[in-house]
């Protein structure tokens, strides 16, 4: 509870900041970053990612998530829009093939809000 | 002089009964509370909604504390043997992957609803020596999914499940793809052994 008042607070900041960065589209697109964190657990992202604000997640088989927010690409290959970040969170075999994260069968509801909490990581 | 031993010794005397009236207490209280969690349904068992902060840290780290102190060394030394290393892929992918994926391959949907999440385990053997993941695999977790494999798999079975573990950090998903394309399903468990567990 506090966690989402806290990065509502966040969103609510970058908003009158008046920055176009990803959390406000994120915004757009209907993901909650409550909800996603909730979700980061669930679906097991943990097991492979350091993820700030997720206890649990400090695996070390793929990159640290930190600065999400910030960052120009995802994976080095692709713009890290709120739309394409949903999408790889829940596709990312079909964006990069061969990789070793997988294509994860989860809700598209389930990967914005995923991406919301991820594009709130500064 | 005989009777400030006395007078000291009377004090040391007090002190400790209140000593102990005071763990007593203490006591009685853990064991109050504890018993009214169990008796007033206080305690959300639902598996869909996460563990507050504080019971989840409890459980996960009395589980890792547990099975550091019961598991015993497993020498399982690099060069892995490549033929035990593809006999215990062939147990993983069969009956590991739903719960807990591999390089490139999800989990079950399904899997996702359980409380605690069953780990991705491509870095386990990192923060897990052989000898822990070898009883880990046996042994089973109590409340968590993770069952006793040792009621289903030998022990020489299960030994290949760890070397596999052990050799996945090295394994790309294209390598894991191949072997799938491979290997044949697992031969049939063979009936587990008496004394295993």
């Amino acid at each position: 509870m506090l966690m989402r008042e806290a990065l509502a607070a966040l969103a609510a900041c970058a908003w009158l900041a008046g920055c176009a960065g990803p959390a406000r589209e994120a915004g757009a697109l209907g993901g909650d970053p409550g909800r996603g964190a909730m979700l980061i657990v669930r679906y097991g992202c943990a097991g492979c990612h350091e993820i700030p604000g997720i206890g649990a997640a400090r695996g070390e088989v793929g990159p640290p998530l930190d600065g999400m927010g910030e960052r120009v690409f995802i994976a080095g290959r692709v713009p890290n829009t709120p739309a394409n970040l949903s999408r790889w969170v829940r596709r990312a075999q079909d964006v990069l093939p061969g990789g070793a994260m997988p294509n994860i069968d989860m809700g598209e509801q389930d990967s914005r809000d995923i991406a919301a909490y991820l594009h709130t990581l500064r | 002089m005989a009777d400030q031993g006395d007078t000291r010794g009377e004090h040391r005397r007090r002190r400790l009964a209140d000593g102990a009236a005071c763990y007593l207490a203490g006591v009685v209280t853990v064991i109050a509370l504890g018993l009214a969690i169990v008796a007033t349904g206080a305690f959300d068992v639902s598996a869909s909604a996460p563990h507050i902060r504080v019971v989840g840290w409890a459980l996960r780290t009395t589980m890792v504390n547990s099975v550091k102190a019961r598991a015993e060394p497993l020498p399982l030394e690099a060069p892995l043997d490549p033929a035990q290393v593809r006999a215990g892929f062939r147990i993983y992918d069969r009956e590991c992957a739903p719960c807990h994926g591999g390089p490139g391959v999800p989990r079950d949907r399904w899997v996702s609803g359980l409380i605690p999440t069953p780990p991705y385990l491509i870095d386990a053997s990192r923060r897990w020596t052989p000898g822990e993941l070898f009883w880990i695999v046996r042994h089973g977790v109590k409340m968590t999914a993770m069952p006793a494999w040792c009621v289903q798999r030998s022990d020489a079975e299960l030994k290949s499940v760890t070397a596999f573990l052990v050799a996945l950090p090295a394994l790309t998903p294209e390598a894991y793809a191949r072997l799938r394309a491979a290997e044949a399903a697992p031969p049939a468990a063979e009936a587990p052994p008496p004394s295993s567990c």
